[in-house]
């Protein structure tokens, strides 16, 4: 499904990624944790084409990316490539002039060329199955941040993508809203949604996840299952850092 | 020996013009084909020349509307006055636009070097006048006397023969002051603000009712004449022109125009010397019968004796202020959503285009923002007719003031698009829109919402600025509003039916823009 070869991520003389391999089939779920500053989401956001890369090539079902793929030159690829991989942000990123229907219906209509009604269906289920069919024609500004992020969820999985990449997606949350938001993906998994969960839930990490990536100075320095990497960690860097999130 | 110089300087000026007229051009032929004779004057110029009729302000009227009227006549045309800034006439007959000038121009070998003169119709002369009041000023003489602190004061219409005669006459010892309005001169020796004005003979006769305050001092002096300025090489109409001058002078009917006017004086006596010539220069052809066949009654004299005042003037001039009005209100209304969609799609260029598109776009908006709009505007009409693209007048106006103001609008919305987020075009793209779809759904409306104020805010500045466009001919609010005031003198009363005008029509844009930024602003906060 997504196979990433080798990947080298440099800002000017800063290697953020020196070399990452990764393989992700379909109906996996793999967990990337990590202390900050290891790569974690410039590895996510290179997957869906939103960061330009230095060496190594990205499979994403028959598409490849490579450090030659440009914005402009390869828009088509790079579209193909995010339809079939969808991203949840940080930060939501939900648009603000729209209301919440239309922030899930905006992109069928105009991506898949859905039609309005149809397009709307597909939304309301979504939203349903979020909790949030009664905040249809609210707007962002007047959501909480949980609900936001629930809005941005049901945003990515309407285009039905093969995979869904989640970049910290409870970090702006308090606790409580997160833990809603972790069980919301804790679902999906068991539905059999494939997914990439960058996260600093460790819970989640070793109940949820297939396997473990602990990604530390842009290498991938431990992986495989959470049972053998939360009970059997043979890195240094993944015991300190276990360590040290154990103490939080 | 006087009359012997005079005569000669008429044949010089016959022969003058005459003789070096080789090339041909086909004014005389397009006019007789369209019917019309297109000449251009400035109505802001005032009386007794061109200017806004008393009992219909939309109408132009003078002597030189009722000269060109007959002289047309004799062309078998109709004459059609075109409005034009007084000073741009000369690029306005390069480019086209009106066939002839016909608007207190004076002979000056300058002018008649890049056009082509006819006869004189008119003698002028420099008048001096003072205020009744004060008798400090009572010769020529007398405004050579002043020096430092208590130099004299002249006010003379800027650009003028009078203005050149007074600086070269006492421009060391008095102070020599530029107008733009004929009138406004006069106005202030009444008022005591100025010691002194030199005019232009027809205006001092024609005004002296209406300035009961002013006196003529001496005789007139630096005898001038008016001439109509064709084209470069427009032979055929130059001598269509001249035989219907001569024509004119010779059975009475300039004398008869002048006399309505109260502008006919002595000397005038002249054009009838050079009329006499100008049959020697093979003009005016058998005419004796053409004379009297033709002779025009004499008609109702037109004299602007009393000044009117407060509500006369509302009544009167409100309907043509609301008329240009309208023309204010079209101008901004077509050309702000023009700029808008100029200036966005730059904005846009500039934020995600290519290298070399952000620079020629970097290139637009500073050359545009960094020329004046007066400039641009000149551009379109009076330059780009002579590399064959003719663009009317309206039009000019309309393309000058949204090529313009699109400059601005394009920064506006720069700021705009740079204020949404970077995580918006983030998000469109990962759910696989493209980079044109992102923009014109996600990013453009939030921006668009983001710049309602400034945006507002310059409409409204463009509203104003359409008074720019008079240097192409356009008469709106503040155009009319200045060639009133020059004919009527009644400034106070016109400034404030503008001023009230300009304010009922923008006031209510600030508050339509409070509240859409109301509607659409609530939204746009995440």
């Amino acid at each position: 499904m997504i196979t990433v070869t080798n990947l080298i991520k440099r800002y000017d003389q800063n290697e953020i990624l020196r070399g990452i391999s990764l393989a992700v089939r379909k109906g996996e779920v793999h967990s990337i944790i990590g202390p900050s500053g290891g790569g974690k989401s410039t590895f996510l956001r290179c997957i869906n084409g939103l960061e330009p890369f230095q060496g190594g090539e990205i499979r994403v079902g028959n598409q490849v990316l490579t450090p030659a793929t440009g914005p402009r030159r390869d828009a088509r690829l790079l579209e193909a490539v995010r339809r079939q991989v969808g991203f949840v942000f940080q930060q939501f990123n939900l648009f603000p002039h729209l209301t919440v229907l239309e922030n899930v219906t905006e992109a069928p209509m105009q991506v898949l060329k859905l039609k309005r009604g149809e397009a709307a269906d597909r939304a309301g289920r979504l939203l349903a199955r979020v909790g949030l069919e009664t905040k249809r024609e609210a707007y962002p500004r007047d959501l909480s941040g949980g609900q936001q992020q629930r809005v941005a969820i049901a945003r990515a999985l309407v285009m039905e993508p093969d995979a869904i990449l989640f970049d910290e997606p409870t970090s702006a949350l308090d606790p409580v809203m997160a833990g809603e938001i972790l069980s919301l993906i804790e679902d999906l998994a068991r539905d059999g949604q494939t997914m990439i969960v960058v996260t600093h839930s460790m819970g989640f990490a070793r109940n949820v996840a297939s396997q473990v990536h602990v990604f530390a100075d842009g290498y991938d320095v431990e992986s495989g299952p959470p049972s053998k990497v939360f009970g059997d960690p043979q890195h240094p860097t993944t015991r300190s850092f276990l360590a040290q999130t154990a103490k939080d | 020996m006087r009359q012997w110089l005079r005569s000669a300087m008429t044949g010089c000026i016959l022969a003058g013009l005459v003789l070096p007229c080789t090339a041909s051009a086909d004014a005389l032929a397009e006019i007789r084909k369209t019917g019309r004779m297109l000449w251009g004057g400035d109505q802001e110029g005032g009386g007794p020349y061109v200017f806004p009729a008393e009992n219909d302000p939309s109408q132009v009227t003078g002597f030189e509307v009722d000269f060109a009227k007959r002289i047309a006549e004799y062309l078998k045309v109709k004459a059609v006055f075109t409005q034009g800034q007084w000073d741009k006439m000369p690029d306005m007959l390069r480019t086209g636009k009106i066939h002839a000038i016909i608007n207190g121009y004076e002979l000056t070998r300058e002018r008649a070097e890049i056009m082509d003169a006819s006869i004189p119709y008119y003698v002028y002369a420099l008048q001096l006048m003072g205020s009744t009041g004060n008798s400090r000023i009572d010769s020529w003489a007398s405004l050579r006397k002043g020096g430092g602190a208590a130099r004299v004061k002249i006010g003379v219409l800027n650009g003028s023969a009078a203005e050149a005669y007074a600086r070269t006459y006492c421009g060391e010892r008095c102070e020599v002051i530029a107008y733009d309005g004929n009138t406004d001169t006069m106005r202030e020796v009444e008022t005591g603000k100025l010691d002194a004005t030199i005019e232009d003979t027809p205006i001092a006769s024609f005004y002296a009712p209406r300035f009961g305050g002013l006196r003529r001092i001496e005789k007139p002096v630096q005898r001038g004449y008016y001439v109509i300025y064709v084209g470069k090489g427009e032979t055929a109409l130059l001598e269509a022109l001249n035989e219907a001058i001569i024509l004119m002078v010779r059975n009475g009917d300039l004398e008869r125009i002048y006399r309505k006017y109260g502008i006919w004086d002595e000397q005038q006596a002249e054009l009838t010397d050079i009329a006499e010539k100008g049959r020697f220069y093979g003009y005016a052809r058998a005419t004796e019968a053409r004379i009297e066949k033709n002779r025009m009654p004499a008609e109702e004299s037109v004299t602007a004796d009393t000044r009117k005042r407060g509500w006369r003037i509302v009544k009167d001039y409100s309907g043509i202020l609301i008329q240009s009005a309208g023309m204010t209100v079209v101008l901004s209304c077509l050309s702000f959503p023009l700029a808008i969609l100029v200036g966005l799609t730059i904005a846009i260029g500039r934020l995600y285009g290519r290298q070399w598109l952000r620079l020629a776009l970097t290139a637009y908006v500073e050359f545009l923002r960094g020329t004046p709009v007066m400039l641009q505007l000149y551009f379109i009409f009076f330059f780009l007719p002579e590399i064959g693209v003719k663009v009317p007048a309206f039009w000019t106006a309309i393309l000058g003031l949204a090529i313009n103001y699109s400059a601005y609008e394009s920064e506006i919305y720069r700021a705009g698009l740079q204020a949404v987020p970077k995580g918006q075009m983030e998000a469109a793209l990962s759910l696989g829109m493209s980079r044109v779809l992102a923009l014109r759904r996600i990013i453009v409306p939030q921006a668009v919402r983001i710049v309602i104020p400034p945006v507002v805010n310059d409409f409204i500045a463009l509203f104003k600025d359409t008074s720019v466009c008079s240097v192409v001919t356009i008469v709106e609010l503040t155009k009319r509003f200045s060639v009133l005031s020059m004919s009527t003198q009644a400034t106070v009363e016109l400034m404030g039916m503008t001023a009230v005008l300009y304010l009922t029509m923008s006031y209510p844009m600030s508050i339509a823009s409070r509240r859409i930024e109301k509607r659409l602003g609530l939204e746009a906060q995440a």
